[in-house]
């Protein structure tokens, strides 16, 4: 069973910048996909197609069996999204934010209630419900990111370096959750800078590079990609600077 | 519907906690604009007590019916662009069209109830009772579905919200002083009359003098309304168009 079938995706910018050139990918149900690509390399643009907010310019992206041009509202329904930078609604405060959360998706008040008290426990931030979004810490806007997307609780966890700029006791808390996650049987699809996170967590890796895909890999295989290069030898070349050629 | 009531719900609470602020916004200040211009300046004119009154009292309200929905929209797409909460809502499982109406809803619903708080205030300050209340119904829908989407076309037409802001706040100035609201369009000579005349707050101030004064000066109401609903209609595909090619493919 398929969870996530790209093909063929081109995703381009008003400005004719483009991010993902002919991309093609297939992720499996129950799976944790990692996605590892430098600053600008496209993994943003894919996750936010992929999420149904960027309109492919060429081919497709089908989620759990749906594409994303004919049917974002069903997909929507079914998957929990941590993007990049965070979108908490600074007009509302934390236990605010997560009702509103799953009051937007249409859930029962009773269940929203009950289910936002289960992760505001789960998630250690019963002491700050009432906080203003403005007074929190990076790690605590973060935890509450991920709260969001476990409330209407997906079948499909789409996350954006979630862990950049967190502590590593945050860090835990995060990869256990996805962990936990996955042991019910949900797929993952995540896009990081670290390659020890991808290692950690991952079943496979792909590299993307300048909008497509570099390789794909797996913890298991060491880390080397198809070419026989090691990812981190691979990204080392890809941010040397040029040689210098004399006139 | 639910998405629409959830996004009206978030900006009553947001008002709720901002009471000081809502209040002076929507009681305080056009309390002021009633006693001065209503009141005090209403005695000053030669055409008797309350009779300029009579006239500008509609004028407050409508400046009031067709301010509120930049309040309520412009919140929407500010907080949504800096804060990024934009992301946050269209990444709710409704299309994208839910979501614009969802806002033009808003819109709406904050004209109607600053019409029935201002409404409320002319009658305590005034005395001034609707003769006509489907008529001032039908005006207050009319003007502010159409402001509704006027702000949502304006604030999404540049890259960033807050530049549509600073155009809207610009035509809000003409509309207000130009468009009839503290004098009725009968005052006016031309070429001003033309003029008033292509202004949307002329048809809105023109009908609530309707609905409040039937036998005071003021634009024939069926042309009025047959003007305001035409309006209305050809603002409906550019706000949406507006809204789609801005948000469609999320590029903030």
């Amino acid at each position: 069973m398929t969870a996530i079938k790209i093909e063929a995706l081109t995703l381009g910018y008003p400005n004719g910048r483009i991010a993902v050139r002919e991309l093609s990918l297939s992720i499996s149900r129950g799976e944790i996909f990692g996605l590892l690509g430098l600053n600008g390399a496209g993994k943003s643009s894919l996750i936010k197609a992929i999420s149904t907010l960027l309109r492919p310019h060429l081919g497709s992206i089908q989620v759990l069996g749906m594409d994303t041009r004919q049917q974002a509202a069903r997909i929507k329904r079914r998957i929990g999204v941590v993007p990049q930078e965070n979108n908490l609604d600074t007009r509302l405060d934390i236990r605010q934010n997560l009702l509103f959360h799953c009051r937007y998706a249409g859930m029962p008040e009773r269940l929203a209630a009950a289910r936002v008290e289960h992760w505001l426990q789960r998630l250690n931030l019963q002491g700050h419900t009432e906080e203003s979004i403005f007074r929190l810490s990076g790690g605590t806007k973060r935890k509450i990111m991920l709260a969001k997307a476990f409330l209407t609780d997906p079948e499909l966890l789409i996350l954006d370096e979630p862990s950049a700029g967190l502590d590593p006791g945050v860090r835990d808390v995060l990869w256990e959750q996805i962990r936990q996650f996955r042991q019910c049987g949900g797929t993952v699809f995540l896009s990081t800078h670290y390659l020890e996170e991808a290692e950690e967590l991952c079943d496979r890796i792909g590299v993307l590079h300048q909008g497509s895909l570099a390789g794909m890999t797996r913890p298991a295989d060491g880390l080397r990609l198809e070419s026989g290069l090691d990812v981190a030898e691979f990204f080392r070349q890809a941010v040397e600077p040029a040689p210098c050629v004399s006139p | 519907m639910r998405f629409a009531l959830t996004l009206l719900y978030r900006n009553l609470i947001i008002a709720r906690a901002d009471a000081r602020y809502t209040f002076i916004r929507t009681v305080l200040q056009p309390a002021i604009y009633l006693l001065v211009f209503g009141l005090v300046v209403g005695r000053l004119m030669p055409n008797g007590a309350g009779g300029y009154g009579a006239i500008v009292a509609p004028g407050i309200i409508a400046i009031s019916v067709v301010s509120a929905p930049l309040i309520a929209i412009s919140s929407y797409l500010l907080t949504g662009y800096y804060f990024r909460t934009m992301e946050e809502w269209l990444l709710a499982p409704v299309s994208l069209r839910t979501v614009f109406l969802s806002m033009v809803f808003a819109g709406l619903c904050s004209s109607l109830v600053n019409a029935l708080l201002v409404g409320g205030l002319a009658w305590a300050i005034l005395g001034l009772v609707p003769q006509s209340p489907g008529l001032l119904l039908a005006v207050v829908s009319g003007g502010g579905l159409l402001f509704s989407l006027l702000v949502m076309l304006v604030l999404l037409i540049p890259e960033r919200p807050e530049k549509g802001q600073e155009l809207f706040a610009l035509l809000m100035m003409v509309m207000t002083f130009l468009g009839c609201t503290f004098y009725s369009l009968e005052m006016l000579d031309e070429p001003l009359r033309s003029l008033a005349l292509l202004l949307p707050t002329t048809y809105v101030s023109e009908g609530l003098r309707a609905a409040y004064l039937p036998a005071g000066p003021h634009l024939a109401v069926r042309p009025l309304l047959l003007g305001l609903g035409l309006v209305t209609l050809a603002l409906y595909p550019a706000a949406a168009w507006a809204f789609r090619r801005r948000l469609g493919h999320f590029t903030w």
